[in-house]
């Protein structure tokens, strides 16, 4: 069985599409489709990866890598975040989120902004985990 | 009743960015978390007659939502707030509960209702059926309306109309929350004209009972530190609620939401729900609990 990587997006197409290129490449897939779902999922199956959206219903992007990267049991899982949201704004709410006196976490392994070619997102995971 | 998760229901013509960020004051009282909606009604998405639905149309009014929601999605991250949002095909009511529900949303903010009088008539308003259908408070919301001016901070000056139901029982609690936020309540209630038969005497006994059970209102609200001050107004509720908002130059008007069944507020209406829809001042209508 293949590395596992956790996706979390409310976006079906996006997910199929993810899903579609961590099954070519020999990655095992799971799937979330919120912020909530995907914590749960993390906990319980430890993936080698997570692939994670920012703007989602239940819970946001933002407060679950927050969650994730103090979390830990589950900080050393890398992240790739893959979203429309800029990553000057993701990095500029970790900040604010950081001064309103959370803990400071570090910046994602990778930042990709949508829409991604297969490819790029194949090199970027590969890049990562292997 | 803690406002923590807001709804924004939009269409973006009637409500917007700078309706949205108007109503940020709620962060003061404990707001942390925005859901922005757009319901893309099945109409919009229906090709003509015999053509089926278009996929194409679809796309096209999700993405221009999403391109929308990533925008301001992006400004309230950076206010280290958190976001959500839902861009669904469907019915607008039934779409805008079942998201109130999965989020467990405590406010939801709606614009006017669309919909022209026959249509009203016989499909019923949005919020008619919304209030009927939801027990979370709903905030009908016109931020640049005709005749009206843009607020900047829409729960600085209420009045509450009361008609002693429980639901405007229920607006009391719900308006308590806001203290940080609110500078002064007038408490309004509308005596009908029939109640006033008699001699002098008699009516203003009738008034001094009214005044009686308003101050009773206006206690509860300074002993949590708000400023209150209560007014009896005669004649038609609606007309009287309107002049009453202008005369305390009022930035919202707040009530309980009729419990009438939703055909007898379809054919005979309500005041909430005229108020809601026409009145210029934004409303924020208190449903009863749904048991």
């Amino acid at each position: 069985m293949g590395k596992k990587v956790l996706v979390v997006d409310d976006d079906p197409d996006v997910r199929l599409f993810n899903v579609t290129v961590l099954e070519e490449n020999g990655y095992t897939p799971l799937v979330a489709t919120n912020g909530e779902e995907g914590k749960n999922l993390a906990k319980q199956e430890k993936p080698d990866l997570v692939i994670l959206d920012v703007l989602m219903p239940r819970e946001s992007g933002i407060r679950l890598y927050r969650e994730l990267k103090t979390d830990k049991n589950l900080k050393h899982i890398p992240i790739i975040m893959l979203s429309g949201i800029a990553e000057k704004s993701f990095l500029r709410s970790q900040k604010v989120l950081a001064e309103f006196g959370d803990t400071p976490v570090p910046e994602p392994e990778a930042y990709l902004e949508k829409p991604v070619e297969a490819e790029e997102l194949a090199a970027t995971i590969k890049k990562i985990i292997g | 009743m803690k406002i923590k998760k807001l709804l924004f229901v939009t269409k973006f013509e009637e409500l917007g960015f700078d309706a949205l960020q108007s109503l940020l004051s709620l962060r003061e009282v404990g707001l942390e978390h925005v859901v922005f909606v757009n319901i893309i009604e099945r109409e919009r998405v229906a090709m003509r007659r015999g053509t089926g639905y278009s996929k194409e149309a679809e796309i096209r009014l999700r993405e221009t939502a999403n391109i929308r929601f990533i925008d301001w999605a992006e400004n309230l991250f950076e206010q280290g707030m958190e976001v959500g949002a839902y861009i669904v095909v469907g019915s607008l009511v039934g779409e805008v509960i079942k998201a109130a529900q999965k989020e467990e949303a405590d406010l939801i903010v709606v614009g006017r209702s669309q919909k022209g009088v026959i249509e009203q008539l016989y499909a019923g308003s949005d919020i008619t059926e919304l209030l009927h259908r939801t027990s979370k408070p709903v905030l009908v919301y016109k931020y640049l309306s005709e005749s009206s001016f843009a607020l900047e901070k829409p729960f600085e000056s209420p009045i509450l109309a009361t008609d002693w139901s429980p639901a405007s029982m229920r607006a009391i609690d719900f308006l308590k929350e806001l203290k940080g936020i609110i500078q002064k309540i007038h408490v309004v209630h509308v005596a009908d004209q029939k109640q006033l038969s008699g001699s002098a005497m008699a009516i203003q006994k009738t008034r001094k009972k009214i005044r009686a059970k308003l101050d009773e209102i206006c206690k509860t609200f300074e002993a949590e530190g708000i400023s209150a001050s209560p007014h009896v107004y005669i004649g038609d509720p609606e007309q009287e609620i309107e002049k009453a908002a202008r005369e305390c130059q009022a930035t919202l008007i707040v009530m309980g939401s009729s419990g009438k069944a939703n055909w007898v507020e379809r054919w005979l209406g309500s005041t909430p729900r005229n108020i809601a829809e026409k009145s210029d001042f934004p409303t924020l209508l208190i449903p009863p609990i749904k048991l």
